[in-house]
């Protein structure tokens, strides 16, 4: 086993010949696309916020990558829930999310999304996102810097890359009477209208 | 700041720091004096402070004055439960979302203010969630699920010891061979 950019160039080809393996020319096409073209919806629910700005400007620069931030949720592929999350908050994302257009993934930044992190016991947020949307990306830590960030994006293009139907926003399909039975014990009589009809025609 | 001290009964707590407390009755004749009769034109802050043994409220109105160098905090017991207090949204207009606030977080009424419904909490059933008798741990154990796995407050004491003994015992084998 080599070291260093050996390694790594090794590991890349390796991945590229399983993908070649089970992707016809115009599937490897479309995925690399999609993977260097992510348009981030410019949301942020929590303090996570704050690390997007040093991310996306100058010094770290993440529009190298194909990252881009977009005003409204039909234009965008990545919704990023940054932090805590109230439920008045989760109703918007969960809206918001509905509004995008497929395929369009989930990351959830900071220990936060993942169960709870400081806030375990604050009466005013949710401690697990993915009882109600499909998360495909977590990075954690509290607050994760932009490198992490970075990864997770890079994490998410390999993802992406490989075109798998564990993608996020076909378990949101798939198993959307197990999300929408979460968000309804939670928010009650407040819940959106049904996702479920404009799932009509897919598959 | 010497005439109103002959007028009230202030108390001085720190350099820049004056409190007043006041009964119910006089708190917004209080308050209107201070906001048209002397340099307390601003309402920085409103709190609340749930004395749960003595079963009352206390209201805190802290003022600052023109040249932004002194505070001024009228204080009035009210108290716990069906409280309603004259708003003073009609001097000072920024009063009407701290009112707001304290409204939603502990259920004080405030007589005047028109936008007493949801705040921060939307379609909230249970105790306002600042009061103390409100239990928060078992609120949240009832709402939501945590993710097995996570288990706080654990007495890791012993699992450190271990692992340091281990990572010593292994360093001496290295140093030895």
């Amino acid at each position: 086993m080599e070291e260093g950019f050996n390694a790594y160039r090794q590991s890349l080809e390796s991945e590229e010949q399983s993908i070649k393996s089970t992707q016809s020319v115009v599937e490897q096409a479309i995925a690399w696309f999609r993977a260097h073209s992510m348009f981030v919806l410019a949301y942020g629910t929590g303090c996570g916020a704050i690390e997007m700005p040093p991310t996306f400007t100058s010094r770290y620069d993440i529009e190298r990558l194909g990252v881009v931030g977009v005003a409204t949720p039909r234009q965008a592929d990545i919704l990023i829930v940054s932090g805590y999350c109230s439920p008045k908050t989760l109703k918007r994302v969960i809206r918001s999310y509905e509004q995008m257009s497929d395929p369009k993934y989930i990351i959830g930044l900071g220990s936060c999304t993942i169960n709870g992190g400081m806030y375990w016991d604050s009466y005013n947020t949710i401690k697990k996102l993915d009882d109600f949307l499909p998360v495909d990306m977590y990075v954690n830590g509290c607050m994760p810097r932009p490198e992490a960030l970075i990864e997770g994006f890079v994490k998410l293009q390999e993802k992406i890359r490989l075109n798998s139907s564990e993608a996020g926003y076909i378990k949101y399909r798939d198993n959307y009477a197990h999300y929408r039975a979460n968000q309804e014990r939670l928010f009650g009589a407040q819940v959106a209208p049904s996702y479920e009809e404009n799932f009509a025609g897919m598959n | 700041m010497q005439n109103l001290m002959q007028h009230f009964e202030i108390i001085q707590k720190t350099p820049t720091l004056y409190a007043l407390h006041v009964s119910i009755e006089t708190l917004f004749n209080t308050l209107h004096h201070l906001r048209y009769q002397s340099d307390f034109i601003t309402l920085s802050q409103l709190t609340c402070t749930d004395w749960i043994e003595e079963e009352r409220f206390e209201l805190g109105y802290m003022l600052t004055n023109l040249e932004r160098n002194c505070n001024l905090m009228v204080k009035c017991f009210i108290g716990r439960d069906d409280v309603t207090v004259a708003s003073v949204v009609t001097l000072f207009p920024q009063a009407e979302v701290m009112e707001r606030e304290l409204h939603e977080m502990f259920g004080v009424g405030f007589e005047g203010n028109d936008t007493l419904y949801d705040f921060a909490l939307e379609d909230w059933q249970d105790l306002p969630p600042m009061r103390r008798e409100f239990d928060t741990l078992a609120y949240v154990q009832s709402h939501y699920d945590f993710r097995d796995g996570r288990d706080d407050n654990l007495d890791v004491k012993e699992q450190i010891k271990i692992r340091k003994a281990a990572a010593k015992s292994a360093k001496e084998a290295q140093g030895g061979a």
